[in-house]
């Protein structure tokens, strides 16, 4: 059975067909061409499949194609600044070692950006417990906190 | 992962009728635990039915106690600022349920019909006395939480029921309540976990409630201890025995994240552990 599905993308209102049994992350990486979210683990564990619907961090690999209808939905390609530039978030995770492998960073990144959306001047502990749910195996997460907290500062200043 | 069909009602009443019609369809709320055991082969179901379109399902309301749709999240329950207020042990256990991802997608229904041992909102609600309100398309009733979990994956919930309300009586003002969790890792299910509820007066315990996670096949009260504690001064000695009966009432098993023996042990640590903290001193 098909659905018609229409949500916001980065933006972008879409509209696309849909199995029952398809999830966010098959849309966006399957459909959409989105391949910049990463799918690890598939059962919640790991984060590295991390976008934002409604302002929320989700795991795309748990959350069924046909519950987005209406929602908006922003993914590590929606935060590309003009020019191809990367965000600042972006930036201070490239600044501060906070990538190394690579796989786990855009869904690092998408909480982290949850975070700071909700709270601009996060504690060292708000930093990790917002990152909980995203696995590293390289760099040991004191390299992405401290980016995160550089972000914020350059988010801040910003203002 | 295996095909299904999905489905998106906009009522309950909607979504009880296509439940009757299609069968071996599952009802579907937050599907964290659900995907994961469609994908693990657990379940086959042939179709889901979403009750995350049936607006009703996801309201919470103060009324002298509280009532919570069924479809309300765990992010939902800790940015509520007066749950948290009357009601701050289902805010203790609702921060230690998962990562940010799953509280802000995990529902306190899924939670519960999940039936998992080591649900982490049942014990909050067990120790609270709450009642949750089963609807079918004939009838409603209210059933207390106690009598809602049946064994690992099984409730008294009918096939053509549908939880959609948890409700919880007004706070009284002299309990204290906390929940305490062991996992091996802040995210993980918990290893053993429990909730405590106190209601003290001149020294003597008024009224108790314990309910423990991960050490039975369902989140389970332990009312030998309730009853060891009630009407008695606590003292060093009583705290000792309680800690004692706890270990002895629970029926833990050995899997890959912890052994009987140790879930026995960490029942029996938190009892004293949780009296302390509601006490506010030392029971050494």
């Amino acid at each position: 059975m098909k659905t018609e599905i229409s949500f916001i993308l980065n933006g972008l209102e879409v509209d696309v067909t849909v199995d029952g049994h398809l999830r966010l992350i098959d849309v966006l990486r399957n459909m959409m061409s989105l391949t910049g979210t990463k799918e690890g683990c598939g059962k919640g564990e790991c984060g590295a499949c991390t976008v934002i619907v409604d302002g929320r961090a989700v795991n795309s690999c748990l959350y069924p194609a046909n519950e987005i209808e209406g929602k908006s939905v922003t993914t590590i390609e929606g935060l590309q600044m003009p020019e191809h530039k990367l965000s600042k978030i972006q930036q201070a995770f490239v600044d501060h070692g906070g990538i190394q492998c690579g796989f786990c960073t855009p869904g690092m990144i998408m909480s982290a950006k949850a975070l700071l959306d909700s709270n601009p001047n996060p504690s060292d502990k708000e930093i990790r417990e917002a990152l909980q749910g995203n696995l590293c195996r390289c760099t040991g997460y004191v390299q992405i906190v401290e980016a995160v907290k550089r972000a914020a500062r350059q988010l801040k200043s910003k203002q | 992962m295996r095909r299904f069909d999905y489905f998106r009602p906009k009522s309950l009443k909607e979504a009880l009728e296509l439940k009757k019609t299609i069968a071996g369809a599952k009802f579907i709320s937050g599907g964290t635990d659900l995907i994961v055991q469609i994908k693990n082969r657990e379940l086959k179901p042939s179709a889901l039915i979403s009750l995350r379109f049936i607006p009703e399902l996801a309201t919470i309301e103060i009324n002298g106690g509280a009532r919570i749709g069924a479809l309300v999240t765990i992010s939902d329950i800790l940015q509520h600022p007066e749950l948290g207020h009357n009601y701050p042990v289902l805010t203790e256990a609702a921060k230690s349920l998962g990562s940010v991802q799953i509280r802000n997608v995990a529902t306190i229904g899924g939670n519960l019909c999940n039936c998992s041992p080591c649900a982490d909102m049942a014990l909050p609600l067990l120790v609270l006395e709450a009642k949750v309100r089963l609807q079918s398309a004939k009838a409603s009733r209210e059933v207390p939480i106690s009598k809602f979990f049946k064994g690992p994956g099984e409730s008294c919930l009918a096939s053509n029921e549908i939880l959609t309300d948890i409700l919880l009586n007004p706070p009284h003002n002299k309990a204290k309540a906390t929940f305490l969790k062991k996992g091996r890792v802040k995210v993980d299910l918990a290893i053993a976990s429990l909730a405590l509820l106190l209601e003290m007066e001149g020294g003597i315990c008024r009224k108790a409630r314990i309910a423990a996670g991960s050490v039975a096949p369902i989140p389970l009260r332990l009312s030998k201890v309730e009853t060891l504690l009630e009407g008695a001064a606590v003292s060093e000695d009583l705290v000792s025995k309680a800690q004692h009966l706890a270990r002895e009432t629970v029926s833990p098993i050995t899997d890959v994240r912890a052994t009987e023996k140790y879930r026995r042990q960490i029942v029996g640590v938190y009892v004293k552990r949780g009296l302390e903290k509601i006490l506010g001193q030392s029971l050494a």
